[in-house]
């Protein structure tokens, strides 16, 4: 006898493949959100994850990995669906849905018209949390979603029917091999830089919880720069859930570093200075970061600028190479941008040739923020605001 | 069943049913004219020849997809070929469709004529599945379940790799009713409320219009949706389908949500709604939902008839493997045949390298219809890693075939043309194993 158990017992489509949930996945997410509906984005999201991710890389891309961070997630699930996913020279949005219909693709603008967060591909997957499994729908590319998906200007989403995927994600792999000259992106447009006064207006406005959909108040020019700059994404989340403060650099080395801070990398450290032009000077507690570029651990670490002719309020960024006595390649930059990305004087330290450390002074107000930038870009970058 | 025997009936009729079994084929006044139309200009003497010549070389069907590319805004809403405006039981056309969606009458002219063709397809594809499911289900609606698709079959269809329209049909039809009674079990399950949460906003959408809704009526029920799926959500991950009516608190937040929203959102200033108003929209729409697509739950109390395994066996193989199918073997050039014959010798050679459990595997996927469970039993594999083998089995076989095509056929390979040589290496695998299975 035919059995229609609700799958994945019968499998109708052999073209679609089920994964599981692994069971440290079902569950509710422990970070908060500011609504139930961004709450239960984040379960299907992490669950799709879980189920997705480690497939992925077993199979096709062993350093497929989740953009930006783990830990940064939960600032976009509680704007947005889906979770973009970073292979080499790869990079795809899944997309989940509850949906028992599954008859259409239906993705938030953000993932398509952000040029930061867009994707090559686009996978459409189902998910089934009370039998703890996925499904892979089928996938599409994002030059695809903009000539022939449809935008719904009421919830700013681009949607596709479910015959215009394609349903054997195994296609994805051969195309890239055999059809060289198609081309899956499409053109996208930069969205226009967002003063600091614009972004703190946006940001103490949006920041109310009660505003359920905070990504339909503003046009969308507007709402998508400042979701672009993962610093204000970040303070918007924290502030919809009404958290203080995370990201004071001072009150870190007071302190401890916060919980947030934390998951991204950062500790605090007790800093033996080396010789500092000839001078020795005492040590002082900064606070650290691991960075991974091109294969190879660097740190970069933050402290009151430790020569003594330099007044209060004066900090120093600095990179190294995290082994002892190797040298930062020929080419590095570190440089500091004020909170909206704009360069000032003396702001970055270029290694024209190989040296032992990189490092940039700096003078701060109280409450000023600064973003950090290395290039090459290290691995899970995403700008995050340092407040001092 | 008899067969139907003049290429104008092969072409313009449809079938009837009495109760749940073949009444009697009816012909369709306009498709038979256009059919006679179409005899009378050809050459009397190699008329029958040269029209099936022209379907058996699938000209008919490259019409139509040919349409249907050059006219992707309008998605499908034909007629007979309709993908969202039959319901399992229903077969009459909804009040819904407006004239202005419909295609351009050639295309839908092409696909009515299609869609006759494949009736006795579908018909005996619905026919086992209703055996198989002990009458469960009855066969006309299955019938009706799986015709309505019939466009998403032809689209499916691809005309230079598959042996056979008749036989990727029938594969095609039997996936779709199996797809269908999935959703409509797992819909079974839900409690309304679970149903809002799993359904999409374009099905919801389409009930509503279904149900007779205005469109501004369906923009203020589908904003209040919104609202409710950003405000409450299951409160355990294992028990989503039970998800129980929300409690009155959010109700009023859901209605505020609403209020805020609706001037920005809606045309008009959209209509008012209290709490209560706004939980009873959401009950018409979770039943709006149910009668569009998931009409009723599954009988189960039909009984097996006699009459039913009779008829089944009355289809003996190759009876009556259709005029046309004979006219295509005849017509088509012998270079197709040698094509498929090569498709034939690559796969075959491709699948005899795999290991001895990975040809199990397809065995019993393709060959005996097991399910994911039996297949784990018998090869002694967790569940879920059934469904990653067939995947990446798929996968090297399918790249076989792209490669042969490459190095044989000279043919610009694009995602569309990988993506249907997906579906023809399913199709494939399905006749392999079927053909070498000693009781299919």
């Amino acid at each position: 006898m035919t059995s229609f158990d609700s799958a994945p017992s019968t499998l109708a489509n052999p073209d679609r493949l089920y994964l599981e949930i692994p069971e440290i996945a079902q569950t509710l997410p422990q970070r908060p959100f500011s609504t139930p509906g961004a709450c239960w984005r984040a379960c299907l999201n992490q669950m799709t994850v879980e189920a997705f991710l480690p497939w992925l890389q077993e199979e096709h891309e062993p350093r497929a990995r989740v953009w930006t961070s783990a830990t940064t997630l939960p600032s976009v699930w509680e704007f947005v669906n889906g979770t973009a996913i970073s292979g080499d020279g790869v990079r795809m949005v899944l997309i989940p849905s509850e949906a028992i219909d599954t008859e259409e693709l239906r993705v938030p603008q953000e993932w398509v018209d952000i040029p930061t967060w867009t994707a090559d591909y686009y996978v459409s997957i189902q998910v089934n949390p009370d039998q703890g499994w996925i499904q892979i729908l089928g996938y599409t590319t994002h030059q695809r979603l903009k000539t022939r998906g449809f935008y719904d200007a009421g919830d700013r989403t681009y949607s596709l029917n479910a015959d215009e995927l394609i349903h054997d994600l195994n296609v994805l792999w051969l195309a890239r091999d055999y059809c060289p000259t198609e081309l899956p992106r499409a053109e996208v447009i930069s969205l226009p830089a967002m003063p600091l006064t614009q972004a703190t207006n946006l940001i103490g406005r949006l920041g109310d919880g009660a505003i359920a959909l905070p990504r339909l108040e503003v046009p969308f020019q507007l709402w998508g720069a400042l979701l672009e700059h993962g610093g204000w994404r970040q303070r918007l989340y924290e502030q919809r859930q009404g958290l203080p403060e995370q990201w004071s650099v001072p009150r870190w080395l007071q302190a401890g570093v916060s919980n947030l801070g934390q998951q991204l990398g950062w500790g605090r450290s007790e800093l033996q200075f080396a010789s500092v032009r000839g001078m020795r000077s005492a040590p002082a507690t900064g606070i650290i970061r691991r960075l991974e570029i091109a294969g190879t651990s660097y740190e970069l670490q933050v402290f009151p600028s430790p020569e003594a002719s330099h007044p209060n309020g004066s900090w120093r960024f600095e990179l190294r190479r995290l082994t002892a006595n190797d040298l930062i390649p020929a080419g590095f930059t570190l440089r500091l941008l004020t909170e909206d990305l704009q360069p000032f004087e003396n702001n970055e330290d270029r290694a024209t040739e190989a040296v032992e450390c990189l490092y940039v002074d700096v003078m701060l107000e109280p409450g000023e923020g600064l973003v950090w930038k290395v290039d090459p870009t290290p691995e899970n970058y995403d700008r995050e605001i340092l407040r001092f | 069943m008899q067969s139907r025997q003049s290429l104008v009936e092969i072409f313009s009729t449809f079938v009837q049913f009495n109760a749940d079994s073949f009444a009697s084929w009816t012909a369709d006044p306009k498709l038979r004219r256009s059919m006679q139309n179409c005899l009378q200009q050809s050459d009397s003497g190699c008329s029958r020849k040269r029209f099936g010549g022209v379907f058996g070389r699938f000209t008919g069907i490259r019409v139509w997809q040919g349409e249907q590319e050059s006219k992707r805004a309008g998605e499908g809403r034909e007629g007979r070929g309709d993908t969202s405006e039959h319901s399992l039981s229903s077969s009459s056309p909804s009040p819904s469709s407006s004239s202005s969606l419909l295609p351009p009458p050639s295309s839908l002219l092409s696909l009515s004529h299609l869609s006759a063709y494949l009736q006795e397809s579908c018909y005996w594809v619905a026919r086992k599945m209703a055996l198989n499911l002990a009458g469960r289900q009855s066969a006309a609606d299955l019938f009706q379940t799986a015709i309505a698709r019939v466009n998403q079959v032809l689209k499916g269809f691809n005309p230079q790799f598959s042996s056979n329209l008749k036989s990727y049909a029938e594969f095609a039809f039997s996936n779709i009713i199996k797809d269908t009674l999935r959703k409509q079990q797992e819909a079974d399950i839900c409690t309304d409320w679970a149903l809002l949460q799993k359904t999409s906003q374009k099905r919801v959408m389409e009930s509503l219009e279904h149900a007779g809704l205005d469109t501004q009526a369906i923009a203020a029920y589908v904003l209040a949706w919104n609202c409710f799926k950003e405000l409450y959500m299951p409160g355990d991950v294992k028990t989503t389908r039970k998800l129980a009516k929300p409690e009155a608190a959010t109700w009023q937040a859901i209605a505020r949500l609403y209020h805020s929203q609706r001037l920005s959102q809606l045309s008009s200033a959209g209509l008012n709604c209290s709490p209560e108003r706004l939980e009873q929209w959401m009950a018409a729409c979770a039943k709006a939902i149910r009668a569009f697509r998931y009409p009723g739950s599954i009988s189960i109390d039909k009984p097996v008839t006699d009459q039913d395994s009779v008829d089944w066996v009355e289809r003996l193989p190759g009876e009556q493997e259709s005029l046309l199918t004979e006219m295509v073997r005849q017509e088509e050039a012998e270079d197709r045949q040698a094509q498929l014959n090569q498709i034939d010798t690559v796969l075959v050679d491709a699948i005899a390298q795999l290991d001895s459990q990975t040809q199990q595997l397809l065995q019993a996927y393709y060959g005996q219809d097991a399910t994911q469970q039996h297949i784990a039993q018998l090869l002694n594999i967790k569940q879920y890693t059934v469904s990653r083998r067939l995947t990446s089995v798929r996968q090297s076989l399918l790249k076989t075939l792209v490669q042969w095509s490459q190095d044989t056929l000279h043919i610009a390979l694009t995602s569309d043309v990988l993506s249907s040589m997906s579906t023809v290496l399913d199709e494939w695998l399905s006749a392999h194993y079927r053909r070498s299975e000693p009781h299919s």
